[in-house]
C-alpha cells in the first residue's frame, strides 16, 4: 500500500507541476497576443489613463494621432482599411489593434516605470510605431481609383516592405470615433452597404486573375522546360483544350515567349502549361504562395485571404488551360498578385511582406525594428529574367503601353478577368525599374474593362510618384 | 524527528507562523495605504485579530503536547491571510463574512483536535456515513436554491449551506472504512477468472452503489465540479488500497462513459467543453468567464501588476471560483506559481502522513483527504487556466465561502489528528482495540 500511495502522490505533483509550467507558458507565449485581443477590456481601460502613440508612415507623416484624448486620422478614409480604427463601440481593427500592445506600452516588463509614473500622478505615454506605407503613395492609389471600385498594393520588392494598400470604396475612421449620437448610424449604414466599403479589398478580396497570371503560368513552363523561352506556337485564335474551345481575343499568329506575353496571348500559355502538366502547374503555383498566408503562424497585420486553385486531382485538361490563363477556378487578392510580380522583379525570390518598420520609445528611443527576411522562393533567376524581358516588352510595344514612363523601363503585364458580376475586372501589375526594381505594383478596377486601359495608367503614376523621391539606402 | 523533545512540532510551527504573520500585516497595511481598506481601525484589528488567533492555537496546542505535523497549519494560515487580503481588496464585506468562517473554521479545528485525536472511532459508521451523505445531496435538489448554476446549496435562513462540500468528506470517511475492511478481499479477489482474481458483487457493490448515486445526483444539481472530485478521489483511494491499476482503468473508462453520455445529453456539459476548446467563438456568451479569466492571468506578467493596480472586476465569480485569476493578476506569474507550490507542499505533507500512519485505515482516511485538497485546488486551477474544462469548485482555504472553509478545517483536523498519532505511536499510544480487529480482517 505504501508504493500505491507513493505513486498518488507522485501523480498529483507531476499535476501541479504541469499547471505551473502551462502558466509560465500562457504568460510568456500566449500573453502578448491576449493583452491585445480586441475582447479584452482592459485595453479600454488602459487606454483611459496612457496616451495612445503615433502610427508615422515611412516619412515620418502621421497616419493616427491622439490630440485633446480623441484619436484623429489626418488621411481620413485613405488609409482606413489598413491603419483601422479604435472603437469603444464597434471594436478595433487594422494596425491600430495589431499593435496595441506598442501603442499602449504594454509589452515587455516596463513594471517599475509605470508603478513610478502611477505613483506621481503621470499620464502614461504609449509607444510611436513607424509603418512601411508611405502616406503619398497611399493617398494618390485612392484618388486615381477615385469612385470606381477596385484595389491597388504596391511593395518594395527587394525587402517586401508594404507601400500602398488601397481599397475603394472606403469609409472615414474619424467618424467611427466620435460619439454615437453624432456618427448617425454610420457604421451601421457601412455594413449594410452593398458594395462592402469595410473590405480591404487589397488584401481580402478574391478575384479571378485574368491574364496577369500568365506570370505563372510562365513561370511553369519555364522552370518545367530550359527551352520554353525559345518555344514557338502558331496561334489560331482559339485552342482545343480537353474538349473545349478556348479562345484568344486575335489570331496572333507564330509568336514566341516574349511577344505571346506582350499581346496576352492565350493559346501559347494555355498550351506551355498543358505541356508542363497540371502538376507542374499547381507546385509553381504554391512556390508562388498562392495558397499560403504570408503571415502564417503569427498575428497577421493586416486580414488575408489566401487564393485558392483547385488540386491537381480536380484538375482536367480544360481546367488547366483556363487556370493558366487566370480564369477557371482561380482566385486572389491584390497584395498577392504584388508578391507574385515582386519575384519576377526579384530574380525568382519572394520577400515576406511587412507593415511595421519600427517602434519607438516616448522620447524617440529605438525598441524595435523590422529585419526583412525571404519568404518563398518561386524560380529560378533565369525564369525571372525571362519573364521580366516580356514584360518589359510588353509595356514597350505591347498591351500595356498606358504604363509607359519615358526615360525609365517599366516591366508590366495586362489583365482582363471575365467574372459575372459585369464587365471584365481590369489587372495590371507592374515594376520599375526593371533592371533594379524599387517598387512591384498590382491594380484592379472591378467591371473597368481592359486592363491596359483602366489600370495600366495607375500603376504608371503609382511607379512615376515613387520614382521622384531619392533611393533610400 | 527526536520524538520525545517536547513541543518540537510546535516550534517549527512557530517559527513558519512567524512569517505567515508578518506577511498578514504586511498585506492589511498595504491595502490600508493603497485605500482599500475601509478604515485603519478595521482592517488592523481585523489582521492583528487573525495572527492572535493563529498563535493562540498554537499555544494551546504545544501546551496539551499535540504533536500534529508542524507544516500544515503555517500553509493554512497563510492559505487564509491570503484570501482575507484578497476579499478585502475585492470587496470588505466579502473579507468581513470571511473572517468570521475562518474564525468558525479555527474553531472547529481546535474542537477537533481536542476531542477527536481518536479518531479511529469514525471507522464504526461507515454506512451512516454513505445515508448521511445521500441525504446531504438530495436535499438540495428538493429544497436547495441555485447559486452560480448549481443547485447545490440549502438556504438557511442567514447563511445557505452547500452540503456537496461535507458530503466528500463523508464519502471519504465511508470510502476508507469500507476498503480498510474489504481491501484484501478486492486486492485479491475470491474467484478467478482466466487467472485473474475477481472480487464479487458483495465486495465491490457497495462502492459502485455510492459512486453511481452521487455522480447522478451531481449531474442533477449541474454540479459537474464536484462529480469531478467525488468521482477522482474514489479512484485515488481504490488505487492506493488496492493497487490495481485495473480498477482506476475500468473506472476511468466508466467516466469518459459518462461524460461522453452526458456530453450529448446535457447542454451545459456540451457547453463547458466547447468553450474549453475554443472560448472565443463564444466569448460574448459562456467563453466570456474563461476569456476574462485568461486576460487577467495574461495581464499579470511575471511580477504581478501589483496589488490594487489589477483589473478585477472584469472577471465573473472573481470571489469564488476565480479568485486565482485575481491573484495572478496583482501578484504575477510568480505569485501564482508560489501558490501552488504550497498546495504542493501540503500535498506532500498530507502524504507523508498517510505512508507515517500505523494502520490501514489512518492511512486510507489521509489518503483520501489529501487527494479531495489536492484534486479540488487542481480541478479549479487547471479550470482557471483553461487546462481542463472550467468546472465551477473553490479554491480551497482561498475562495470566499463558509461552508467551503469549514470542510476544509475538517480535513485539515482530520490530518492533523492522524499525524499526531503518527508523531505519538511509538512511545505512549496504547494500541487500540478497533486496530487489532482491522488488521485481523
Amino acid at each position: 500500500m505504501r508504493k500505491n500511495i507513493r505513486h498518488l502522490c507522485f501523480a498529483l505533483i507531476i499535476s501541479f507541476a504541469i499547471l505551473g509550467l502551462y502558466m509560465g507558458y500562457i504568460n510568456i507565449f500566449m500573453g502578448p497576443a491576449l493583452a491585445t485581443d480586441p475582447h479584452n477590456r482592459r485595453l479600454a481601460a488602459r487606454e483611459a489613463g496612457i496616451h495612445r502613440g503615433t502610427i508615422y508612415d515611412r516619412r515620418g507623416e502621421p497616419l493616427a494621432l491622439t490630440e485633446d484624448g480623441e484619436r484623429i486620422y489626418p488621411l481620413g478614409e485613405k488609409a482606413a482599411h489598413v491603419i483601422g480604427f479604435v472603437s469603444q463601440r464597434y471594436g478595433r481593427t487594422g494596425l491600430e489593434s495589431v499593435y496595441d500592445g506598442y501603442l499602449l506600452a504594454m509589452t515587455g516588463e516596463a513594471g517599475m516605470e509605470e508603478l513610478i509614473d502611477r505613483l506621481m500622478g503621470r499620464t502614461r505615454v504609449g509607444n510611436d510605431i513607424t509603418v512601411t506605407i508611405d502616406s503619398r503613395l497611399q493617398s494618390l492609389a485612392m484618388e486615381l481609383l477615385g469612385d470606381q471600385r477596385g484595389a491597388v498594393a504596391a511593395l518594395d520588392p527587394a525587402t517586401g516592405a508594404v507601400l500602398a494598400l488601397a481599397s475603394t470604396p472606403s469609409f472615414d475612421p474619424n467618424i467611427l470615433g466620435q460619439p454615437r449620437d453624432a456618427q448617425n448610424n454610420y457604421y451601421e449604414t457601412l455594413q449594410g452597404d452593398e458594395d462592402s466599403p469595410l473590405l480591404n479589398r487589397a488584401s481580402q478580396g478574391a478575384y479571378p486573375p485574368g491574364s496577369v497570371f500568365k506570370l505563372v503560368a510562365g513561370a511553369t513552363a519555364l522552370e518545367a522546360d530550359g527551352n520554353a523561352a525559345n518555344k514557338r506556337i502558331k496561334c489560331r485564335g482559339s485552342i482545343e483544350a480537353g474538349g473545349f474551345q478556348l479562345p484568344d481575343i486575335a489570331v496572333h499568329g507564330e509568336v514566341d515567349f516574349a511577344r505571346a506575353m506582350s499581346v496576352s496571348c492565350n493559346s501559347f500559355f494555355a498550351t506551355v502549361s498543358m505541356d508542363a502538366g497540371k502538376d507542374a502547374f499547381y507546385r509553381t503555383a504554391q512556390n508562388f504562395g498562392l495558397t499560403k498566408n504570408p503571415w502564417e503562424g503569427s498575428r497577421s497585420e493586416i486580414p488575408y485571404r489566401p487564393g485558392s486553385l483547385s488540386k491537381p486531382e480536380e484538375m482536367d485538361k480544360a481546367m488547366l488551360a483556363s487556370s493558366a490563363i487566370g480564369q477557371g477556378e482561380v482566385l486572389v487578392n491584390p497584395l498577392q498578385m504584388a508578391l507574385i510580380t515582386a519575384a519576377v522583379a526579384n530574380s525568382g525570390e519572394i520577400m515576406r511582406p511587412y507593415l511595421l518598420e519600427s517602434v519607438h520609445g516616448p522620447s524617440g528611443e529605438p525598441l524595435f525594428r523590422t529585419a526583412p527576411g525571404s519568404w518563398l522562393t518561386a524560380m529560378k533567376p533565369r525564369s525571372a529574367a525571362v519573364i521580366r524581358d516580356a514584360m518589359v516588352k510588353t509595356v514597350r510595344e505591347g498591351t500595356g503601353t498606358n504604363a509607359a514612363i519615358p526615360g525609365t523601363t517599366v516591366a508590366g503585364k495586362t489583365g482582363s478577368a471575365q467574372n459575372p458580376h459585369g464587365d471584365a475586372h481590369a489587372w495590371f501589375v507592374a515594376f520599375a525599374p526593371a533592371e533594379n526594381p524599387r517598387i512591384a505594383v498590382a491594380v484592379i478596377v472591378e467591371n473597368g474593362g481592359t486592363g491596359g486601359r483602366a489600370a495600366a495608367p495607375i500603376a504608371r503614376e503609382i511607379i512615376r510618384e515613387e520614382l521622384k523621391s531619392p533611393v533610400r539606402p | 524527528m527526536p520524538v520525545g523533545v517536547k513541543n518540537y512540532f510546535r516550534k517549527i510551527e512557530r517559527k513558519l507562523l512567524i512569517l505567515v504573520s508578518i506577511y498578514t500585516l504586511l498585506g492589511a497595511g498595504v491595502l490600508y495605504m493603497l485605500g482599500l481598506a475601509p478604515s485603519l481601525n478595521v482592517i488592523i484589528i481585523g489582521a492583528l485579530i487573525t495572527v492572535f488567533t493563529f498563535w493562540a492555537l498554537n499555544y494551546y496546542w504545544s501546551l496539551m503536547d499535540y504533536r500534529g505535523d508542524p507544516f500544515l497549519f503555517p500553509l493554512v494560515a497563510l492559505f487564509a491571510s491570503t484570501s482575507l487580503i484578497f476579499l478585502c481588496r475585492l470587496n470588505p464585506i466579502y473579507a468581513a463574512r470571511q473572517f468570521v468562517w475562518l474564525m468558525g473554521g479555527l474553531l472547529v479545528l481546535l474542537t477537533m483536535t481536542r476531542l477527536l485525536t481518536n479518531y479511529w472511532v469514525l471507522a464504526h459508521y461507515k454506512y451512516i456515513y454513505a445515508l448521511a451523505g445521500i441525504v446531504g445531496l438530495v436535499l438540495p435538489i428538493f429544497f436547495g436554491v441555485e447559486q452560480g448554476g448549481a443547485k447545490s446549496w440549502l438556504d438557511l435562513g442567514f447563511f445557505s449551506l452547500q452540503t456537496s462540500e461535507f458530503v466528500k468528506i463523508l464519502l471519504v470517511l465511508f470510502l476508507a472504512s469500507f476498503l480498510t475492511e474489504n481491501r484484501l478481499l478486492l486486492t485479491e479477489g475470491t474467484r478467478t477468472v482466466m487467472g485473474v482474481g475477481l472480487p464479487t458483487i458483495r465486495e465491490w457493490g457497495p462502492l459502485v452503489i455510492m459512486w453511481g448515486v452521487s455522480l447522478i445526483l451531481l449531474i442533477f444539481q449541474k454540479d459537474l465540479g464536484t462529480g469531478l472530485i467525488y468521482f477522482s478521489t474514489f479512484l485515488f483511494i481504490v488505487y492506493a488500497s488496492t493497487g490495481r491499476a485495473s480498477y482506476v482503468l475500468i473506472g476511468g473508462l466508466m467516466f469518459l462513459t459518462g461524460a461522453g453520455a452526458s456530453y450529448s445529453f446535457f447542454h451545459h456539459v456540451r457547453m463547458r467543453v466547447e468553450i474549453w476548446l475554443d472560448p472565443w467563438q463564444h466569448i460574448e456568451t459562456y467563453g466570456y468567464q474563461v476569456a476574462q479569466s485568461l486576460f487577467a492571468i495574461a495581464a499579470g506578467g511575471i511580477a504581478g501588476a501589483g496589488i490594487g493596480a489589477g483589473l478585477p472586476r472584469y472577471i465573473p465569480a472573481v470571489h469564488t471560483d476565480f479568485i486565482f485569476a485575481a491573484i495572478t493578476e496583482e501578484l504575477g506569474l510568480a505569485g501564482g506559481i508560489a501558490l501552488i507550490i504550497m498546495y504542493i507542499i501540503f500535498v506532500y505533507r498530507g502524504f507523508v502522513i498517510a505512508l507515517q500512519a500505523g494502520d490501514d485505515f489512518s492511512s486510507l482516511l489521509a489518503v483520501g483527504i489529501t487527494s479531495l485538497m489536492g484534486l479540488q485546488s487542481f480541478i479549479i486551477l487547471a479550470g482557471v487556466t483553461k487546462m481542463l474544462p472550467l468546472t465551477g469548485v473553490t479554491l480551497p482555504f482561498i475562495s470566499y465561502g463558509g461552508s467551503s472553509l469549514v470542510a476544509n478545517f475538517i480535513i485539515l483536523a482530520l490530518l492533523l489528528n492522524i499525524s499526531h498519532a503518527n508523531n505519538t505511536i511509538r512511545e505512549e499510544r496504547p494500541a487500540p482495540a478497533l486496530e487489532s480487529e482491522l488488521q485481523a480482517v
